[in-house]
């Protein structure tokens, strides 16, 4: 198990000083989910962790193992810590084949040589015919593969993965997360997965730590923080996704959508284009506050989707409303004001239209 | 007259090449991946000799080396030897005035390497050495051959600062760009124009192969 406790002043350029102030763990069995909105300090203590940055106070512990103790004056450097660190961006090394770059974190042993088990490696992540080839020859997914692959070739004793599928296409994400829980249950190390997302939070993490503005807000599993947050603040943070499965329709290209059927396929929505074959299930997620509520039905906009849809119920918390909206068989979550639903005179069973941008929808 | 001078050419700049380049790369790394008090008054002060007059670098290294100069006087009580008037001078003279276009050219290639790539290998266990000659360096070769070939240049014209510490004995002490000027003053215009060619020869094929060089290798392609 991982454990971290940590304090770190940080100095953030024109934001004034921000405080990481956490303290949580990181279970051998299964992946941990570090969630927040951006700035909250997820990537800093991915850093603090594998000791690029040092902590001003706590303690960092992997078992029977010290990296950081403030008391004690322990501070492991980066080399003995080995942690398996997947960069946002992957940070492969340019000049090094896909082989080679895994090859490099290969320590020497007596049996196979270090290219043999390199190979091997990608074989696993089903990226061997890119052995030869160098990064920049490499889809965003295959180096993502070469970076999951490097990492873990390295015999890690922590995985810290820092937004992996931040610049992977739908079609890749799903298969990536597949493999990913499938490598942490061979490895039984912890894995620390650093997102943003609920769809991927959902489908790979056992235990979610949710930070804001470098605090811990709560912990739990997903669904349980995502469903019943503890307090205002951890609902606020989390905000509310709708997550429905899908199926792929069709493409138009030209336009650069996909069509997909939501639920049973009473209800058709128009995402950004993709690569998945049609027929192909997703899971399709959009936050309820990304909907538009229209009491007419609206022309001339932007947003790809103006779907016909009729409010089921309503719960009102603390100046947000929350509405429920059945459309074709499938029901929006849709977070508004309560002068929103004043002025548009919203009550249960008042016809509406929602507005909602390609771009809003999340694939897996 | 020819071959002598073109003889201690070759030797006094192979030497300083080489001291260049690993003092150099050093530097520039320091200076490029560290934080020390007075860093960039150290990279001022060793930028001097690019912005001094040659004669002037030249008259500070005899205050400094000299038989009765700072350091030089130690030496002399110590060893009754003095680096004044030999080839090792030569030597001194051309490194200290090449140096600077070394280790700026190195300093910004390395600066331009971005650190994620070294904090990678530091997570794959590798240490700091092992990444720098196997990360760091690679990445940013061309700017460190660069400098390399123009401290080589650099070296390969030096007069100045070599005539002040070295002085101007044949055989001994006189390179390729001293003798030149010897022969021009005594009138030997032939001598003159066959040295001023080899030296531009040389010239050429330095930055001719370097251009081919920073063409060819694969690691040019990204």
């Amino acid at each position: 198990m991982l454990h971290v406790e940590i304090r770190k002043r940080l100095d953030t350029e024109g934001r004034g000083t921000f405080t990481l102030d956490l303290n949580f763990d990181a279970p051998a069995d299964g992946v941990t989910i570090l969630f927040g909105p951006s700035g909250s300090g997820k990537t800093t203590t991915l850093r603090a962790i594998a000791g690029i940055i040092t902590p001003d106070a706590g303690r960092i512990t992997l078992g029977e193992q010290i990296f950081f103790d403030s008391a004690r004056h322990v501070n492991l450097p980066i080399q003995k810590r080995r942690v398996g660190f997947v960069f946002q961006d992957y940070a492969l090394f340019p000049h090094f084949t896909a082989e080679q770059n895994v090859a490099f974190g290969l320590q020497d042993s007596g049996g196979k040589t270090r290219s043999a088990r390199a190979r091997e490696w990608l074989a696993q992540l089903r990226i061997e015919e890119a052995a030869g080839r160098y990064p920049r020859e490499l889809s965003g997914g295959e180096q993502q593969r070469v970076a999951v692959a490097r990492a873990l070739a390295s015999g890690p004793s922590v995985m810290l993965l820092d937004e992996p599928l931040a610049a992977v296409d739908a079609a890749t994400r799903s298969k990536l997360l597949s493999e990913i829980t499938a490598l942490q249950q061979q490895a039984r190390i912890p894995f620390l997965y650093v997102t943003h997302n609920h769809a991927e939070a959902l489908r790979i993490g056992q235990h979610l730590i949710l930070m804001h503005e470098g605090r811990v807000v709560q912990t739990g599993a997903p669904e349980e923080v995502f469903h019943r947050p503890a307090n205002a603040q951890a609902a606020h943070i989390v905000g509310t996704e709708n997550i429905f499965p899908g199926r792929i329709v069709a493409h138009r290209e030209a336009e650069g959508i996909t069509l997909i059927d939501l639920g049973d396929g009473g209800c058709r929505v128009a995402a950004t284009y993709n690569e998945l074959p049609p027929g192909a299930p997703v899971t399709v997620g959009v936050r309820a506050e990304d909907i538009i509520i229209a009491r007419e039905r609206v022309t001339q906009t932007s947003a790809h989707n103006v779907l016909s849809a009729t409010i089921k119920r309503q719960f009102r918390e603390a100046g947000r409303v929350e509405l429920i909206a059945g459309s074709g068989g499938v029901d929006f979550k849709v977070s508004v004001t309560a002068g929103t639903v004043e002025t548009l005179n919203l009550a249960e069973g008042t016809s509406v239209y929602l507005l909602i941008k390609a771009r809003a929808f999340y694939l897996l | 007259m020819i071959w002598p001078a073109l003889r201690v050419s070759l030797l006094v700049v192979s030497v300083a090449t080489v001291i260049v380049g690993a003092l150099g790369l050093a530097l520039a790394f320091l200076l490029a991946r560290r934080e020390f008090r007075g860093k960039e008054l150290l990279d001022a002060l060793l930028t001097l000799p690019l912005v001094l007059p040659p004669t002037v670098t030249g008259y500070y290294l005899i205050v400094l080396l000299g038989r009765r100069g700072i350091f030089g006087s130690y030496l002399y009580e110590l060893t009754g030897w003095t680096v004044a008037f030999t080839w090792q001078a030569a030597v001194i003279a051309s490194t200290v005035v090449a140096l600077p276009l070394m280790f700026k050219s190195a300093r910004a290639a390395i600066e331009s390497v971005e650190p994620r790539y070294e904090i990678a290998a530091y997570t794959l266990g590798k240490s700091e050495w092992e990444t720098f000659w196997r990360v760091t360096l690679p990445l940013a070769w061309r700017g460190v051959l660069a400098g390399l070939v123009l401290s080589f240049a650099r070296a390969l014209g030096e007069f100045g600062a070599t005539l002040m510490l070295a002085g101007n004995i044949p055989g001994e002490t006189q390179t390729m760009p001293l003798a030149i000027y010897e022969a021009v003053v005594a009138g030997e215009d032939e001598r003159a124009f066959a040295l001023a060619l080899i030296l531009t020869l040389i010239s050429v094929a330095a930055v001719y192969l370097t251009n081919l060089l920073s063409r060819r290798a694969p690691a040019a392609r990204f």
